[in-house]
């Protein structure tokens, strides 16, 4: 019999017991391309899919097995690819739906690589996005067409940090017969799990703070297993004929697996985003802390909050669980736990206030990443988008003065005594201006 | 490959290919519950190895349409009526579990529809306790819970598969959850009822194999044992996983199948 084991035990264990022949108790790394085949049978089945087992590392590896296992359990799905990315991870599913002539309803307040991705790569090959604000659930359902082949949207958007309403959208994809993708990034299977609320993909950068180091990129799939890919004429992809394989349906062979399948099948086969065996090993790491530190990371959310509140250089404040959010009641619902550790900000005295608050602190990383065990500063104003007037900006939904943070797992008195430092320089700012 | 048989669509699986007259078929019958998905890691190999593989999906079942059937008997005379349709005359059945069940049945009332048997964590009955009927009545996708998790062994509970990034437990939840919600209970219904199967055991004249799992919750290695001891002829494996044999250890079943169907020819 086996045991529904809690998640805290699945972050420990799923996907691994003791290698058999050495006894080894942490996870091996199978540094490896490939894997001697036992005959020619055994190769034959591999290369056709009927039995499961690796004979390249481009399209599997016991290491990465061993990680897309545990993330499959830890989020409640059926099955996981682990790749190179979370942008990896996403072109891999928009690929493996959609062709020329497709259609996506996405959130206009994603990340801006996601939009990028849909906006503009996706239309050189035919398939075009419509873009709908993410808590608009009648603009979303009137988006949705005959044509439309994925929904996709971010838990909490970045940097906006909107939360999308994954309940509502998810019964609209339902009756639309159109699957719904998520990405998780922001609040990872810890916080909640899209699957549990009737989303049927969940896309993970593993960058962030699932690794949670900072020291390997990485993506993933997971499958919910709930949709039903049957209907041929609109998902010829995944229920249709494959080219390879004799012609197999992946949702008659594979069922509740047929997306991961034909992922695994086409475009890992295919694209080649695979991620490193090292980097699965690194990200396995951090998962065996993962409800550690994101406890960590929301009551240091929390303490950071209070401080921001109360200070008199912050001339706004914006995280879901602000009662002044406008998805606060949602995000409630959803993530009861706490809604991510991304608080953004704005400086009083703009873009040249901002720019000597993120010089002048030194505990606090400037870099474009969040999600590591530091806290983690980015001034889009005199970085990413220094290029861009306020207008802009403004267009692209940030503000000159926006600061985005990471909260890390310091101690959080180190923080603010940092952030005073930073809030100083601001101020001088400010002063010579006035 | 969906079929119209007797009025309704039914799916069988093929491992994507036709049907082909002068091999040998070997037709997979699913468990309770269950469907053609039971059998996802043997289907397409033993097309491979050259033979034509069936695998229907029983009434309600899975893809398949149609009104469920509520006894062993009615499931053994759907599947020897199929197999006329197909104009299949002779086949090696696989049974899993309930299919079992199906199966013994079968070798007793249409011996000549019988090449050989063999038994995936099978026996002569399958007695159902009362409180997973009920919970399957009252409750489908608890009892989907807890068959997967009494199902499997202690692997299952740490996600451990063959299949690269594959979740066994949430997989045979979502399988179940593909049939009607009526299905399980009504399977479970027939298991409890079937009383046929020692007198069906005792009247084969043919080898058989009986693959059975140590760890079995659903039935139980003990109740394996009895099977074969009532079979003239059956080899029996005890394989060390749980209920779930062809998912937990397909490679070990397969190579044990194989070895069989080489000693019929």
């Amino acid at each position: 019999m086996s045991e529904k084991y809690k998640f805290d035990t699945m972050s420990l264990h799923s996907g691994h017991v003791p290698d058999k022949e050495t006894g080894s108790r942490a996870v091996p790394i199978y540094q490896t391309t490939s894997y001697v085949f036992k005959d020619t049978d055994e190769a034959a089945a591999l290369y056709n899919m009927e039995v499961g087992g690796h004979l390249y590392t481009r399209i599997s590896n016991p290491t990465i097995a061993t990680l897309e296992q545990r993330l499959a359990s830890l989020d409640g799905g059926v099955s996981c690819v682990a790749c190179s990315s979370g942008m990896a991870a996403m072109h891999l599913v928009v690929t493996a739906i959609c062709s020329s002539g497709d259609h996506i309803v996405a959130s206009n307040k994603m990340y801006g690589a996601n939009i990028n991705l849909l906006q503009h790569t996706m239309t050189r090959f035919g398939i075009e996005t419509t873009f709908v604000n993410p808590n608009n659930l009648e603009e979303i359902e009137k988006a949705i067409k005959p044509n439309t082949k994925l929904v996709f949207g971010e838990v909490i958007g970045n940097p906006g940090l909107d939360v999308m309403n994954v309940p509502e959208v998810a019964k609209i994809c339902k009756k639309k017969n159109v699957p719904l993708a998520i990405d998780a990034t922001f609040n990872t299977p810890y916080l909640m799990k899209p699957i549990t609320y009737g989303a049927n993909i969940v896309i993970h950068s593993l960058t962030k703070w699932i690794g949670g180091h900072g020291i390997a990129i990485g993506g993933a799939i997971i499958n919910g297993g709930n949709f039903d890919w049957g209907n041929k004429e609109k998902f010829p992809t995944i229920s249709g004929s494959h080219f390879a394989l004799n012609g197999i349906s992946f949702w008659e062979e594979f069922g509740p697996s047929a997306l991961t399948a034909k992922i695994r099948a086409e475009g890992m086969y295919n694209f080649g985003p695979s991620l490193s065996p090292n980097n699965a090993f690194y990200i396995l790491q951090g998962i065996e802390t993962l409800s550690l530190r994101m406890k960590k990371h929301i009551e240091n959310t929390k303490m950071m909050l209070e401080f921001l509140k109360e200070n008199e250089a912050v001339s706004w404040l914006r995280h879901p669980d602000l009662q002044d959010h406008p998805d606060h009641k949602i995000a409630k619902k959803i993530l009861p736990l706490g809604s991510g550790s991304i608080i953004v900000f704005g400086i009083k005295g703009g873009r040249d206030a901002g720019k000597a608050f993120i010089e002048n602190v030194k505990l606090s990383s400037h870099l474009a990443n969040v999600g590591d065990a530091k806290t983690l500063l980015i001034h889009p104003g005199s970085t990413t988008h220094s290029h861009l007037s306020s207008e802009a900006m403004k267009m692209s939904g940030l503000t000159d003065d926006l600061i985005r943070l990471s909260v890390g797992l310091e101690d959080i008195e180190d923080i603010k005594i940092d952030f005073e430092k930073g809030f100083k320089a601001a101020a001088k700012i400010l002063s010579k201006r006035s | 490959m969906y079929k119209d048989f007797k009025g309704n669509k039914v799916y069988l699986s093929t491992g994507g290919l036709n049907l082909v007259n002068d091999k040998e078929t070997l037709c997979f019958v699913h468990g309770a519950g269950q469907n053609h998905y039971s059998f996802t890691q043997q289907i397409r190999y033993f097309v491979s190895q050259g033979y034509n593989v069936v695998a229907p999906d029983f009434p309600g079942h899975g893809f398949s349409e149609g009104y469920q059937t509520t006894s062993i008997e009615e499931d053994m005379l759907w599947l020897s009526e199929l197999l006329a349709f197909l104009k299949i005359e002779k086949a090696t059945f696989i049974g899993h579990s309930q299919g079992c069940l199906t199966i013994l049945e079968l070798a007793e009332k249409k011996p000549e529809l019988v090449m050989g048997l063999v038994f995936v964590a099978g026996a002569m009955s399958i007695p159902v306790n009362d409180f997973l009927i009920d919970t399957s009545i009252n409750n489908p996708e608890k009892a989907y819970d807890l068959m997967v998790t009494w199902g499997q062994d202690i692997y299952g509970s740490f996600s451990i598969s063959d299949w690269p990034g594959h979740n066994h437990l949430a997989e045979g939840n979502a399988v179940m959850k593909m049939n009607d919600p009526s299905v399980l209970s009504t399977d479970l219904k027939s298991c409890n009822l079937y009383e046929n199967g020692k007198q069906a055991a005792s009247t084969i004249n043919i080898n058989c194999l009986a693959v059975l799992a140590k760890f079995d919750m659903m039935t139980p290695l003990k109740k394996g044992l009895q099977m074969v001891e009532n079979i003239k002829q059956c080899d029996y494996k005890i394989l060390e996983c749980g209920h779930f044999l062809p998912i937990e250890q397909p490679k070990e079943l397969n190579a044990l199948i194989k070895n069989y169907l080489n000693s019929l020819k």
